[in-house]
């Protein structure tokens, strides 16, 4: 009894004590981790890229940059610079030679009003559809893996037959998936009228007009064409003149002219590599429209730059015995893949058979 | 103690709620007057470039379905979703119910949480849904490939439809419904009901059935061999069977050898098959002993079997296909029915795999002990399928 007394005054203490403890704290201002400033809005973001600059000069001329400093979600299919200059463009200012409301639609075009990252896209998916600023839709491939062979997946990402370089850039309003091809859309027109409107194809659509395939082009399709320009015609010394000499009734327009259009086939140049992943098809072989002859096409991916160029040829058959013709193709990805709404032009450095080839017998 | 009594009846309280929070209400389901339905999904092709804009075989099935004003569907009696391309082997009891990992579903009801058929005449009916007997609407659409449910897809996904028709099932009847490429050259699809009878048949214990369809589409075996790329691992049967054609079976002594065949089981002739996606009605079922071989304990056997399409005029004894050739022109497909339906035999390349058509399985006291099953092989295009039903057996003592 003796000793408690000090001991309940001690208690008095303690409260002070801790008072002092606390006292002792230092009060310095928190820091407390900011959201990361690097996630920009997609205007400002492909601004400060060096890879993007064209495409933000075209954002810029077209009127989009604001659009893309709204709330979005966007999803900014954007071509690098290396993509634009294939198609002729080097410097911001060579925007102005086109016509701003073209310019306008190939940024929309370029642009998804979702947010889609390279994760929401079906696995193994073949043109799946979304829906762009430009009231247009992009087709989405995915070369995920081979049948059976999910460990080792490739997932070559494509959208309308260009590769994605870089996928899911994230931005504070969307993402952002880098094309090393800039995505060619002409909404409106048919193959017809894309091949009419460039007189570089003048030659090529001379034939087709000789041996009746001009007509059908405006149909509904879809078409995949596959169009030599005039220089490579006159390469082989073929002129407009001599084609219009050229008599159907000895030589097979089918095999002539026909033979560059895939009928009821839609097919991005990519389309070959991916069923080339997805499906073990290392080459397409398509009968020729009212003839025997195949036509064979086989693609290659380059390892480093993504970019998908290809090789054609004819054959007059599957099987052995058969005889081939030599192989036409492009090296110029930026040529390849024009999309209208009745299937696509894919631009052919080469021919696929010359007149003296194409005799009946 | 006041304070003791009081606990206890404050305890006591929250116990009594406790055990009335428990208690529910069970609604058993239950459908008068039934039919046993069984759906698959025949559509085998592969997309590939030559048919890069067909519609992926991903499908959902609608009985009875509401639709919206616009034709949309909205709800529907019956669904069965995520109808993926069906499996080789159809196993008598639905056994990927419990173990499967994924949402696609290789038959209905498969995997869906459906009352089922009972034990009918002997048979185990469990992969068989109940479906009230009558006159139904039937709606077979193309869906995306995701596990996102039909009814929470997108209105512009929910259009793309395959067949919608009628159908009228009979009560306590067992149908089986098939969803097939009706014209190779047209891309033509439809539906095939069968209203099966093994029910109804005075099949033994002790002899193994079967019977064969070829639901193949119209023009396939006539079609190029470059049009019909999808079906390599059937072997010599990837570009299909001419659409008559004789089958002999042979029985092998021990799985997985092909080195003993069975002596008086060797190349038999079995019966025909004939190319029909039209006509419904059931082919007959032909059979083997259970225990052919002749030193096996009456318990457990190890045969398996081996059959052979071969186009009338051809025999086994003169067949002038070798072994490692798949393009036989449709006149020579063989098939092994082997183990789980994975094993290749050495030196039969050529030949489409499917598991036994016996049932070895633990039972009573035996393990394992063999019985005796009817069957069911289809022919569809470049593919062949096992449907395998049992009779009900004794569980195991351990």
């Amino acid at each position: 009894m003796k000793n408690r007394k000090p001991i309940r005054n001690s208690l008095l203490i303690i409260p002070a004590l801790l008072m002092l403890l606390f006292g002792a704290c230092k009060h310095d201002d928190l820091e407390i981790a900011k959201p990361n400033e690097n996630f920009r809005l997609a205007a400002d973001f492909i601004k400060n890229n060096y890879d993007l600059t064209l495409f933000s000069a075209a954002v810029e001329k077209s009127g989009m940059a604001e659009t893309l400093r709204g709330k979005g979600p966007f999803t900014l299919l954007a071509p690098s610079n290396t993509a634009f200059n294939e198609i002729g463009i080097s410097k911001a200012s060579d925007f102005d030679k086109m016509n701003p409301d073209s310019l306008k639609a190939l940024v929309r075009c370029h642009i998804l009003n979702q947010q889609l990252l390279f994760s929401q896209v079906p696995v193994n998916g073949v043109d799946i559809r979304y829906r762009t600023l430009a009231e247009t839709q992009v087709y989405a491939t995915l070369a995920s893996y081979a049948p059976n062979n999910s460990a080792y997946p490739a997932n070559n990402l494509y959208f309308n037959g260009s590769s994605v370089t870089r996928k899911d850039v994230t931005i504070a309003n969307g993402i952002i998936h880098v094309l090393n091809k800039v995505m060619k859309v002409t909404p409106n027109s048919t193959v017809r009228d894309w091949l009419a409107k460039r007189p570089q194809y003048s030659i090529f659509v001379s034939g087709l007009k000789k041996f009746g395939f001009w007509e059908r082009l405006s149909g509904a399709g879809p078409f995949t064409v596959f169009a030599p320009q005039n220089s490579v015609f006159e390469a082989q010394n073929i002129t407009e003149a001599s084609i219009a000499a050229l008599d159907p009734a000895t030589h097979s327009g089918e095999r002539l002219f026909g033979s560059y259009i895939l009928h009821n086939k839609h097919f991005f140049i990519s389309d070959y590599n991916v069923f080339y992943i997805i499906n073990n098809e290392s080459a397409y072989n398509g009968q020729l429209d009212n003839d025997s002859w195949y036509f064979i096409i086989s693609t290659e991916r380059n390892f480093f730059t993504a970019a998908v160029t290809y090789s054609a040829h004819l054959q007059t058959a599957l099987d052995y015995p058969y005889d081939t013709y030599p192989a036409a193709g492009s090296t110029t990805p930026a040529l390849t893949d024009n999309l209208t709404d009745n299937g696509l032009v894919h631009d052919m450095q080469g021919l696929l058979l010359l007149p003296e080839q194409a005799l009946k017998h | 103690m006041l304070r003791p009594r009081l606990r206890y009846i404050m305890l006591s309280a929250i116990a009594l709620v406790l055990l009335a929070s428990g208690c529910s209400k069970v609604d058993y389901k239950k459908i008068d007057s039934p039919a046993y339905l069984r759906v698959f999904n025949n559509l085998n092709y592969t997309i590939s470039l030559a048919n890069k804009d067909e519609p992926v075989p991903f499908l959902t099935m609608l009985i009875d379905p509401q639709t919206d004003k616009d034709g949309i569907p909205v709800s529907a009696a019956i669904k069965g979703d995520f109808l993926d391309q069906r499996d080789p082997y159809a196993p008598p009891y639905p056994s990927h119910a419990g173990t499967s990992t994924s949402y696609k579903n290789p038959e209905y009801p498969g995997k869906e949480n459906v009352l089922v058929g009972p034990v009918l005449n002997g048979f185990d009916l469990s992969s068989w849904a109940q479906i009230p007997s009558g006159r139904h609407r039937v709606l077979f659409l193309f869906r995306p490939v995701n596990n996102t449910p039909f009814f929470d897809l997108e209105p512009r996904l929910k259009h793309n439809i395959l067949i919608d028709t009628t159908l009228t099932l009979d009560t306590k009847e067992v149908y089986t419904l098939h969803i097939l490429q009706k014209d190779f050259a047209t891309k033509k699809n439809g539906i095939y009901l069968r209203k099966e009878n093994f029910h109804k048949l005075p099949l033994s214990d002790s002899m193994v059935y079967v019977n064969f369809y070829n639901m193949s589409a119209k023009g396939f075996q006539q079609a190029d061999n470059s049009l019909k790329t999808g079906y390599k691992k059937s072997g010599a049967l990837q570009n299909g069977i001419k659409d008559n054609m004789n089958i002999f079976y042979t029985l092998f002594k021990n799985e997985p050898s092909a080195i003993a065949p069975l002596p008086g089981y060797t190349q038999k002739f079995l019966g025909t098959i004939t190319r029909n996606s039209e006509v419904l009605e059931v082919t007959q079922y032909y059979s083997f002993p259970l225990f052919a071989d002749g030193a096996s304990d009456g318990i457990h056997t190890t045969i398996w079997q081996h059959l052979d399409f071969l186009q009338p005029g051809m025999d086994p004894a003169n067949n002038p296909y070798y072994p490692f050739e798949s393009n036989t022109d449709g006149n020579w497909a063989p098939v092994e029915c082997l183990l789980n339906g994975k094993t290749a035999i050495k030196g039969h390349d050529n030949s489409a795999l499917l598991p036994n058509m016996i049932v070895n399985i633990p039972s009573g006291i035996y393990n394992p002990r063999s019985f005796a099953t009817v069957n069911t092989i289809e022919i569809v295009n470049g593919n062949i399928y096992l449907t395998t039903v049992q009779r009900k057996y004794a569980p195991p003592i351990y």
